[in-house]
């Protein structure tokens, strides 16, 4: 047993308070207010994890987000999360903890035989051995099995997510001393204030100094008075558990709140979401992010047991957990002496090896007072040490030159921590663009104290480099009074004694990233750089050696902070590193790019309440109801749901839409047509304005008519059609396709609004307003009669493309006589809240007549029989008019040049041999070709084979008892033309699954080619 | 053959039987308030003949400010662009306003469309209102006053929003009002939502124009 | 994420009400079948695509729908200011159309 529990004042734990949980199937105990690794720690668990590459033993090195090696799987089924860090996992009562590395156990890897892997996996292992792609797909499973991390969830998430969009005046980064004084003179102002930390309580680091002074008070008692303030302020929230992962431009931060991971699964409530995402929009960011202490790089540093000396601290001031019983500590600064005097007092050996030989005489009389066993100028060439550290070999370091002069002791111990500076947590300032600036005295990429007043963002604290807590918070002080100012508002509403502490001043940290061992790299003991991918100062060295210069090249050659913890202990080492090895200064390698997320972030948190029922709007029209009454099968069209086809018992859907279709041809049948999209036009220059955006002319078409219409995009091809009534001369009616009712509407907008806002028009959507049910068959007329007595529906009153108003089963009606179907057909448009009504007395009154409803894929058959266009999918905007053989639809004529004519005259728009719409018949009726078959002119020529186009519509036609599709063909219109049939170059094949088809190019129109039936 | 019934676009929710006063049993009250009158006005709001003869139909003002609204006894007129309203009216008014603005502005550039059948209305209120349109929209929905209106994006849909009473309304396009109401009902997940009874004499107009927005 | 300014409600609003309308001040060439294929082809397709200040169109979707134009630079993200179309158009020819 080396670690051990130690009632420290002050300390986050309950002792009260004792919890049970397990770590790879052991039970073990711990108390409320520790994390998992605090725990695990308390038990004495060293070996949490086995590296990536090498599969050495490793342990926790941190005490928060840095934390690169203990990575758990934690729960089971459903509720698994995979790679959490045991140093942000709170505990709770029963949790259930996996090792995430080591394989096949923890205790026996693969990887770590006699170091077998290790001579043979440099930097760049991967990229060198598997250049030859072939080779990689065999070794992949093997590799990533052995190479370890968590496994996803196999179930669907249980949980629920939600987003908070918010708004506010200053929004704080960091709970800690300078966010909270911030915070606080924010609030004091009256300011609208949120402060977001990613701990489960406000602190930072005064939650592992709680003895420190500040304003007379202790950091435990400041704390308390100054979150009960805040707490008191109506315009100030606290958000804790929730880390702010992302800055985006315009001040948006991106942060995600814990809400109940805390919990054992049991207690978990239903009602309240896992995790919620806010987004923040501020007026004022203050970055208060704090630093995180790095570790110095020696040889075998990875060994369990050693830490960052900042982390051996916090588990023994925070949790009530010192890890060793002799505890050695390395550092090249000041930030390590409080904790060395700590650990004295609860209990522990301390050798403390400081790097510098001359150090802060204030700090040296209190480490001696204490009983801190001070070694001035040393370094640790190597640990000592198996499944854990036992010991380290100390050398003596030349006063200025990072080099060995002499051996130093060895040291016994159970405990290492080291401490090479601390790394400004500068990622959020840099997700927008920002770049930190090296600063050589503190040793530091640092933010600028003045943070970018011009976006308003301040920084505060030690994020700016202010390591000291009294130079943070004078610092905070002076910022947030720009910031006050900058407002008008009056300053100063803290004051200097309020911000007094007990600290020393400090003093200059030593230049010192690698502790020479007296060797040259790569011939000792492995020094870690990046724990998390094995990454080490001899990899670097070799990388430089490779003639790898940059640091984002270096960077991705070795993997250097590439890990879940991002390179927040690993960076700054790296750089310098790659520094040193170049003969270059640490600025002059410059850093790598800091991308959001600062940590990782769950998939259900982004996509929030955007999942299962309500990941899209689910549109439904007006009659969806009767639809379901009546069995319906229901397909999504866009947004909508739409009835496919309206089964029978024991029908499947061939026999259904046989069904339906036959009834529509030779009786009645009935279709909601509402969700096509509908526009009313009004104004005396709606005629012209048609004329602009539709291919075909306006000029005369008569209140109570109808026509069809091809809009096309400025390149001359097909983007929407549909049919506009003119209602009287200045006000029309226009409908769209159903998937393109937005565009359409947003693109005349467009034209109007930039072009022509000087034509008398004004355009309202009436898509939502109208529901619509088509009635179609020769029984139609006889079915609406019924339920319609003032409006003349006879043949030679009513005709083919006319409108009428009038009433449909009592309700005010608009009835238009059009048909996608070929038949007697009409139109009913209702208010959409009498739309179940309508559709239900048209039932009733078709009842006689054997009314059908059907639905898309009989409403599909029925037009590709009469060789009806679906645009988007028998054109995808290439297609002009003329390719569809429709050159009826457009008007060359008109005075104003329309949106896409001039693009019919371009060389290939007006070019031959472009693929153009006809009709495909199979030599085997019985064939149903796959849509987006290719047509091919021969089967007997090797690849590549010409493809002359594909097929684009395809179905079983019940009317003429065999298949028949659509398709688009290089000069297919010829082809199929008397010349054509008589060269035969109106035979080809459809090839699609591995099989050719022979098929005849024929009209597309397969039904009643003079169009009698629709006219009667 | 039966008699015309109407069916609103939240029918099938059965709100109206669920539909209790509010007390203090659930964080979020929420109901559809069905089949109010729906009326697009265009028109320039720089000319004068439309907006005064616009305004003498409506019996109020027309609002010219943008982003904000006017209500009568009868009326509620909204905002939505510098040449587009959107005039709320009780029930079974709609048809008797359209002719009556039409007649008013005859011979003025206009459009005047019922549009009933495309909107319904959706009534939010209890302590937690405004945290779960925190939840469903990017508009600072803390900052929308009394007597103004705003045209956001509500999940991936759209709404029309004001205070009204002691809540707020969303109008809502017929055929996204399913997705916006279990988008609204998974929101009010955490505080717990109750169906309201909306009293009727606070459907349209200013009877009830009272502000107290519970502010969550 | 951007916060738009929309001249025509007159207040700050959050992208997602918005649409990109692509390169403001493109007119459409009044007579487009005096141009040869050259012309009209630029007009079509060609755009600045500066790394820089950019004036460029932004429909307000779930809002008052009312396209305007916004000067945003390409390289930094940063908003220059926001007008109607027609205040826009003076605002450019202003700077001489420049990019
Ligand atoms: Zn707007």
């Amino acid at each position: 047993m080396t670690s051990f529990r130690v009632r420290r004042p002050g300390a986050r734990i309950d002792f009260e308070k004792p919890l049970s949980f397990s770590f790879d199937g052991q039970p073990y105990s711990g108390f409320a207010g520790d994390t998992l690794a605090s725990a695990l720690l308390a038990n004495d668990v060293r070996m949490l994890a086995r590296s990536f590459k090498y599969g050495r033993p490793r342990g926790i090195v941190g005490s928060g987000p840095e934390e690169p090696n203990a990575l758990m799987q934690i729960e089971a089924g459903a509720h698994t999360i995979p790679n959490l860090k045991a140093t942000q996992v709170e505990l709770y009562d029963g949790l259930i903890a996996r090792r995430t590395t080591g394989y096949p156990t923890l205790e026996f890897d693969l990887k770590s035989i006699g170091g077998l892997f290790s001579r043979f996996m440099p930097a760049g292992f991967y990229y060198k051995t598997f250049q030859n792609q072939k080779l990689w797909p065999k070794f992949e499973h093997i590799i990533r099995q052995a190479a370890g991390y968590g496994s996803a969830p196999a179930e669907p998430d249980p949980e629920t997510y939600d987003h908070s969009h918010r708004h506010t005046q200053v929004l704080v980064v960091g709970g800690g001393a300078s966010g909270l004084l911030a915070a606080l003179a924010a609030g004091r102002a009256g300011l609208k204030v949120v402060v977001v930390d990613e701990q489960k309580e406000c602190g930072g680091w005064l939650l592992s100094s709680p003895h420190s002074i500040i304003g007379g008070k202790t950091a435990d008692a400041w704390l308390k008075a100054v979150l009960g303030e805040l707490q008191s302020m109506p315009n100030v929230e606290v958000l804790t558990r929730t880390s702010a992962f992302a800055l985006h431009n315009m001040n948006l931060v991106l942060a995600v709140e814990q809400l109940q991971d805390h919990l054992p699964l049991g207690a978990r409530s239903a009602h309240r979401p896992r995790q919620r995402l806010h987004r923040i929009r501020a007026e004022n960011v203050v970055l208060a992010t704090g630093a995180i202490e790095r570790p110095l790089v020696f040889g075998n540093n990875d060994l369990p047991g050693i830490m960052t000396a900042s982390a051996l601290t916090t588990y023994l001031n925070r949790y009530g957990v010192a890890a060793g019983k002799r505890v050695l500590l390395h550092t090249s600064n000041d930030h390590v002496y409080q904790g060395a005097c700590d650990l004295v007092r609860a209990g522990c050996e301390v050798v403390l090896a400081d790097a510098r030989a001359r150090v802060n005489p204030a700090w040296e009389k209190r480490a001696r007072a204490a009983g801190v066993d001070l070694r001035l100028g040393y370094g640790i060439a190597y640990a000592r040490g198996g499944r854990a550290v036992s010991g380290a070999q100390l050398v003596k370091l030349d006063a200025e030159r990072n080099a060995v002069t002499g051996k130093g002791p060895s040291i016994d111990c159970d405990a290492l921590g080291s401490s090479g500076g601390l790394s400004p947590t500068v990622h959020l300032y840099c997700h927008d663009g920002g770049r930190p600036h090296w600063d050589d005295e503190k040793l530091a990429f640092v933010v600028p104290a003045t943070g970018r007043a011009k976006s308003r963002i301040y920084c505060v604290g030690a994020v700016t480099g202010e390591f000291g807590l009294q130079q943070a918070l004078e610092q905070t002080q002076r910022t947030i009074g720009d910031l006050l100012a900058s407002l008008g508002k009056p300053a100063g509403t803290t004051s200097a004694t309020d911000v007094h502490t007990d600290e020393p001043a400090s003093v200059p940290p030593r230049r010192i990233f690698r502790i020479p061992d007296g060797m040259r790299e790569g011939h000792g003991k492995k020094a870690f750089v990046d724990f998390q991918n094995d990454v080490s100062a001899a990899d670097i060295h070799l990388a430089v050696r490779e003639n790898y210069r940059s640091i984002e090249h270096i960077k991705r050659y070795t993997a250097l902070g590439f890990g879940t913890d991002q390179g927040k202990l690993s960076n700054v080492n790296g750089f310098a590193i790659a520094a040193d090895a170049r003969g270059i200064s640490i600025p002059e390698v410059g850093t790598t790019t800091y991308r959001p997320a600062y940590s990782p972030v769950t998939f259900g948190t982004l996509a929030g309440l955007h999942a299962d029922e309500t990941f899209e709007p689910r549109r439904y029209s007006a009659m969806h109801a009767c639809h379901v009454a009546r069995g319906a099968e229901f397909e999504p069209v866009g947004q909508w749901l739409r009835p496919w086809y309206f089964p029978l018992p024991g029908e499947d859907m061939h026999a259904a839409v046989r069904r339906e279709c036959l009834a529509a041809r030779r009786g009645v049948g009935i279709m909601d047509a509402s969700t096509l999209g509908k526009i009313d036009l009004r104004g005396k220059d709606v005629r012209e304005f048609l004329g602009r955006v539709y291919a075909n002319d306006w000029a005369k078409l008569a209140p109570g008519k109808c026509r069809y219409g091809l809009m096309l995009d400025e390149n001359g091809m097909v983007m929407d059609d549909g049919v506009t009534a003119c209602i009287t001369d200045d006000h029309f009616v226009m409908t769209t396709t159903t998937g393109g009712a937005a565009r359409v509407f947003s693109w005349l907008e467009k034209w109007h609004q930039t072009e022509w806002p000087d034509l008398d028009v004004y355009m309202t959507s009436v898509t939502d307003h109208w529901a619509t049910a088509a009635i179609v068959g020769p029984k139609s007329r006889q079915t609406l009669a019924k339920v319609c007595s003032d409006i003349d529906l006879s043949p030679s009153a009513f005709k083919f493309m006319d409108w009428r108003d009038g009433t449909v089963a009592g309700v005010p009606a608009r009835v238009f006589r059009i048909s996608f179907s070929g038949e007697l057909a009409f139109e009913v448009n209702v208010d959409a809240n009498y739309g179940h009504h309508v559709w239900e007395a048209l039932m009733d009154a078709g009842r006689e007549f054997g009314i059908t409803p059907y639905g898309t894929e009989t409403m599909h058959v029925l037009r590709a029989e009469k060789g009806f266009i679906i645009v988007g999918q028998d054109t995808d905007g290439s297609m002009t008019p003329l390719d569809l053989d429709m050159a009826w639809a457009v008007s060359m004529k008109k005075p104003f040049s329309f949106i896409g004519k001039r693009s019919f005259a371009r060389s290939d728009t007006a070019g031959p041999n472009r693929k153009q719409l006809v009709g495909l018949l199979t030599e085997d009726p019985e064939i149903v070709l796959a849509e987006g078959a290719q047509i091919i002119e021969r089967t007997d020529i090797a690849p590549p084979v010409p493809m002359l186009g594909h097929v684009t519509s395809s179905y079983y036609s019940p009317e003429l008892d065999r298949s028949i599709a659509l398709a688009v063909v290089r000069d297919g219109i010829n082809r199929r033309s008397d010349e054509g049939r008589k060269t035969g170059r109106d035979v080809l094949y459809a090839h699609a699954g591995g099989k050719a088809h022979k098929v005849r190019l024929v009209s597309p129109v397969f039904i009643d080619p003079k169009g009698e039936r629709q006219n009667v | 053959m039966s008699e015309p019934v109407m069916r609103s676009p939240l029918h099938s929710f059965g709100l109206a039987s669920q539909a209790k006063p509010i007390d203090g049993s659930s964080g979020v009250w929420a109901n559809e308030i069905p089949h109010i009158g729906y009326i697009s006005l265009r028109g320039d709001g720089r000319d004068q003949a439309f907006v005064s003869a616009a305004s003498k139909a409506l019996g109020i003002p027309l609002p010219i400010e943008p982003c904000t609204l006017a209500t009568s006894e009868s009326v509620k007129v909204l905002w939505l662009s510098p040449d587009e309203w959107m005039i709320v009216s009780a029930p079974g008014q709609a048809n008797a306003l359209c002719s009556r603005l039409e007649l008013a502005l005859a011979g003025v550039r206009n459009q005047v469309v019922d549009n009933s059948g495309g909107y319904t209305q959706i009534f939010l209120g209890g302590t937690h209102a405004l945290d779960v349109l925190r939840h469903v929209s990017v508009y600072d929905f803390e900052s929308l006053q009394p007597g103004r209106v705003a045209g956001t994006t509500l999940g991936k849909s759209s709404v029309y929003a004001f205070r009204q009473g002691n809540g707020y309304r969303l109008i809502v396009r017929r055929s996204f009002a399913d997705y916006i109401w279990r988008y609204l009902v998974r929101a009010a997940n955490p505080y717990g939502l109750g169906i309201a009874d909306v009293p009727v004499d606070n459907l349209v107009g200013t009877s009830t124009a009272s502000v107290n927005v519970a502010a969550g | 994420m951007f916060v738009f300014f929309c001249p025509h409600c007159g207040e700050n609003r959050e992208e997602e009400e918005f649409g990109y309308g692509g390169e403001a001040f493109i007119p459409r060439p009044a007579t487009p079948e005096t141009l040869n294929d050259d012309a009209w082809g630029d007009y079509l397709f060609m755009r600045k695509n500066p790394k820089g200040w950019h004036w460029e169109m932004w429909s307000h979707n779930t809002g008052c729908r009312k396209f305007f134009v916004v000067k945003r630079n390409t390289a930094t993200n940063a908003i220059a200011g926001s007008w109607t179309l027609s205040d826009g158009r003076k605002a450019y020819d202003a700077e001489g159309g420049a990019t």
